[in-house]
């Protein structure tokens, strides 16, 4: 069962007309993926890549000139699939003339009755308990982020898209974000995540598929796609003299009596340390760097 | 169930808006001005009372009509709220409807009110109402149908500002259509009279919905044109509908 | 799929709502066409309401006037003619045609005589330089009424305006003759006949002229044969007898040299020819 295919996109095209003449713009060019039961996916790419155009064609808001897509098997526009699926729009609006608590009820109609949470849970889940009476006209940005959320797990959803879900964020609200979803993934839910900045795929994803200017130019294992040898290793020391240590490799910077130093050789490192310890040297900080997610999507625009 | 909870929404939007309100209280000021405006005339104020007094209800029904339905999907798409709404199971159909019946709502407890308003100021004068008058208010609620769902057209392609003046030109249009026929006797016969039949035909014809005349001088109402009207108001309705949802079912959101 | 539905339910509809109206338009609805008139406020009022645009509003006052007022169904639809026109009136002053047409509706659809000279003189009130309304007036005062002093009055107004044709003189003149003032008929005529090149007009003036003096003529010589009948109890063999027995100075002849033809046995006198026919 972990392996049916949750979401399943193939080839994917679509253009909008600009302008008065009408002339085509091509956004999508043919988009196939698929999303497997109870991954965390990314859906990668630069802005204007196409990330939230797919999106809406998988939501309906918009009509694909060609392909297909399903969700568990329905055509995703059924209102079989919607029934399974949650969405987070990346800025959300909502209306802003009810309360929190009347908005949310007002969603919860649109499923099939018992099968949506309790608005009161959910409202004390992403932490606004306290405004469920309260106009989404007097709600801040990070409330109504969380509002954003609060109905997007209304039906507890199968399927989770999320369109830049910590995009807007201050620390806090994104580890916060950053928990619900990997709770999702416990509870065995899948979690489709579209996003720019790197570093929040990087932590949670399984799986990404990198997008530019509307074409998929690589997916897979996050471990296939970012290879896990060490490409260097950087040291912090005190209390020796860097000269002694500069034919393992090179001082980057010096500040007080500390100096950072960086070692291509990865075997050399334990020579290193070694020689530290003979001279009573102090190490501060030992961190390998290996080959990150951003270093292969900046080489792979630039491919295109 | 799903069009009810969007109707209800739209309503909830509706009696939070102050232009609802603030049309209100021009169609009261307008009400009470008939009062005024009767004490003017030599003669029959009854009259000029529920002349007065029925124009501004059928006319302010028609502003609340025109300005709230020309925002009703465009607003939902401007501020983006349709991109959850619609990713919830609910279907575009039932999203339209809900928006119509929404509105039908709200004109319909604000035609109430306009209308107790009207009752008062002719009881406190002459005490005298007739079962015509209500039949004369429902027929205006057949016309605000209408006028709703072609509102509801042009919010699905067109700004609000647009829409409002299209939607305005259907009114007159509407009301003015008899004018054609009064070309159409004078035309030789031909293939110019025969298109100019059609589009007169096709053309709504608003003045099956006016009976201000004969609440005004109680005159007699021919039974069949009740049938008639009403069959008439609820097919036209039903094809701005129709057509609505033609314009509206693969529009894209961008 | 789908889309076909909704148009076929679209051409159903459009069908259904056709033939409905189609229905509605056969059912007779009790109308009180002319209950709205009332609520017109005077021009002056409308001018203001017109927000610039009263003249575009006194076309389209002036275009349902003319529909409203041949709307047979309407029995008392004259009742408010001029109220209708002087709104016209007040909106746009210098409109001419409006003027004309509610006098005409005036007079050959209301038969109401003194609301066309109301409706006229409004005209002439507003537009000093138009002859035309006091000629129409006149024109209606000699057609209508018969009612040549009215008449020569009207055609002295339209007359006396910079711009009046000629013809405006002629139908002064004309009136004058059929009140019987012979001598200043001829006057006129003869200063008519002077003061122009045309030679229509010269042949116009030529019989008026000719008429009017056969008419002072005849006068004469029917004077003359009643004094004769009065002393000898019957008319004369020959009209010779007049002057022999001197009651005539001579007997006159026609503007072309003619003798006047005379009847014995009713004593009328008659010109050879028809003046029209000279």
């Amino acid at each position: 069962m972990s392996e049916a295919k949750v979401l399943e996109i193939k080839d994917l095209h679509k253009s909008f007309k600009s302008g008065f003449l009408g002339k085509k713009i091509k956004i999508l060019k043919g988009i196939s993926l698929e999303v497997k039961q109870g991954e965390i996916f990314g859906y990668l790419g630069p802005n204007g890549a196409g990330k939230t155009s797919t999106l809406k064609c998988i939501l309906g808001l918009i009509f694909p000139d060609k392909g297909r897509i399903n969700i568990f098997g329905f055509d995703h526009l059924s209102t079989k699939a919607k029934q399974k699926i949650g969405f987070l729009p990346e800025n959300p609006y909502f209306y802003d003339y009810l309360t929190a608590s009347e908005f949310l009820n007002f969603y919860s109609q649109l499923f099939q009755k018992q099968k949506t949470e309790n608005i009161d849970d959910l409202l004390k889940l992403v932490g606004i308990e306290k405004s469920g009476n309260t106009q989404l006209r007097k709600f801040s940005k990070g409330m109504l982020q969380r509002l954003a959320l609060a109905q997007t797990l209304l039906n507890d959803p199968e399927l989770v898209l999320l369109d830049e879900p910590l995009g807007g964020l201050d620390p806090i609200g994104r580890k916060e974000i950053r928990d619900i979803i990997l709770k999702l993934k416990q509870k065995g839910k899948t979690v489709f995540l579209s996003s720019h900045i790197l570093q929040d795929i990087e932590m949670i994803c399984d799986r990404v598929a990198v997008l530019v200017n509307g074409e998929v130019i690589n997916q897979g294992r996050l471990e296939d796609l970012v290879s896990q040898e060490i490409l260097f290793t950087e040291m912090t020391v005190s209390q020796i003299n860097p000269r002694e240590l500069e034919k393992f490799g090179k001082t980057l910077t010096q500040y007080g009596n500390r100096s950072l130093i960086k070692i291509y050789d990865p075997d050399k490192v334990q020579e290193i340390l070694q020689i530290i310890d003979e001279k009573k040297g102090k190490v501060h900080s030992l961190v390998p760097r290996t080959q990150t997610l951003e270093d292969i999507f900046v080489g792979m625009v630039k491919q295109k | 169930m799903k069009i009810r909870a969007v109707a209800f929404n739209t309503f909830k939007e509706a009696i939070r808006d102050r232009v609802l309100y603030l049309l209100l209280f021009f169609a009261a000021a307008s009400l009470i001005f008939s009062r005024i405006l009767a004490l003017l005339t030599v003669g029959d104020k009854t009259k000029i009372i529920m002349d007065a007094g029925l124009a501004s209800i059928s006319l302010f029904g028609v502003l609340m009509a025109i300005l709230m339905g020309t925002g009703l999907v465009y607003k939902e798409i401007d501020k983006k709220t349709v991109y959850t709404l619609l990713s919830k199971p609910i279907n575009r159909l039932q999203f339209l409807l809900g928006k119509f019946f929404g509105l039908m709502t709200t004109l319909f407890i604000m035609l109430g009110v306009m209308s107790l308003i009207f009752i008062i100021i002719l009881l406190l004068h002459s005490g005298q109402i007739t079962w015509k008058f209500f039949v004369s208010i429902a027929f205006i609620y057949l016309e605000l149908g209408l006028i709703t769902s072609v509102a509801l057209l042009f919010s699905c392609f067109s700004t609000p500002i647009l829409s409002s003046i299209f939607s305005l030109s259907f009114y007159l249009i509407g009301h003015l259509s008899w004018g054609i026929e009064t070309l159409i006797k004078k035309m030789k016969p031909g293939v110019t009279k025969f298109l100019t039949q059609v589009v007169y035909t096709l053309l709504p014809d608003l003045e099956n919905f006016n009976f201000k005349t004969e609440v005004v001088h109680n005159l007699p109402i021919p039974p069949k044109i009740f049938l008639f009207s009403f069959f008439y108001g609820i097919i036209y309705t039903f094809f701005i509908l129709v057509l609505s949802m033609l314009v509206f079912r693969r529009r894209d959101f961008i | 799929m789908r889309k076909q539905i909704l148009i076929g339910l679209l051409i159903i509809s459009c069908g259904l709502f056709m033939g409905l109206k189609l229905i509605t338009d056969q059912i007779p609805r009790e109308k009180v066409p002319g209950a709205s008139i009332i609520y017109i406020p005077s021009g002056k009022y409308l001018k203001y309401a017109s927000f610039g645009y009263s003249t575009l509003l006194a076309d389209l006052v002036y275009i349902w006037s003319i529909q409203y007022f041949s709307n047979t169904s309407v029995p008392e639809r004259f009742q408010y003619l001029t109220h209708v026109y002087s709104i016209i009136s007040e909106l746009d002053p210098q409109y001419l045609d409006p003027y004309q047409v509610g006098a005409l509706i005036a007079i050959y659809d209301a038969r109401e005589f003194d609301t066309a000279m109301e409706i006229l003189s409004q005209g002439l009130k507003k537009n000093p330089e138009q002859w035309i309304f006091p000629w129409q007036a006149g024109h209606y005062a000699q057609m209508i009424l018969k009612d040549y002093e009215l008449a020569k009055k009207y055609y002295k107004k339209a007359m006396e305006i910079p711009g009046a044709p000629p013809i405006t003189k002629r139908l002064y003149s004309n009136a004058i003759y059929e009140l019987g003032d012979y001598e200043t008929a001829w006057k006129n005529w003869l200063e008519i006949y002077k003061n122009t090149d045309d030679e229509r007009v010269k042949k116009i003036a030529s019989n008026h002229l000719y008429r009017t003096k056969a008419a002072m003529d005849i006068q004469k010589i029917k004077h003359a044969l009643k004094k004769y009948k009065d002393k000898f109890g019957q008319f004369p063999e020959k009209l010779d007898s007049l002057v022999s027995q001197g009651f005539l100075d001579g007997i006159p002849q026609d503007l072309d040299g003619q003798d006047y033809v005379y009847d014995r046995e009713t004593g009328e006198i008659t010109t050879a020819v028809i003046p029209w026919k000279r």
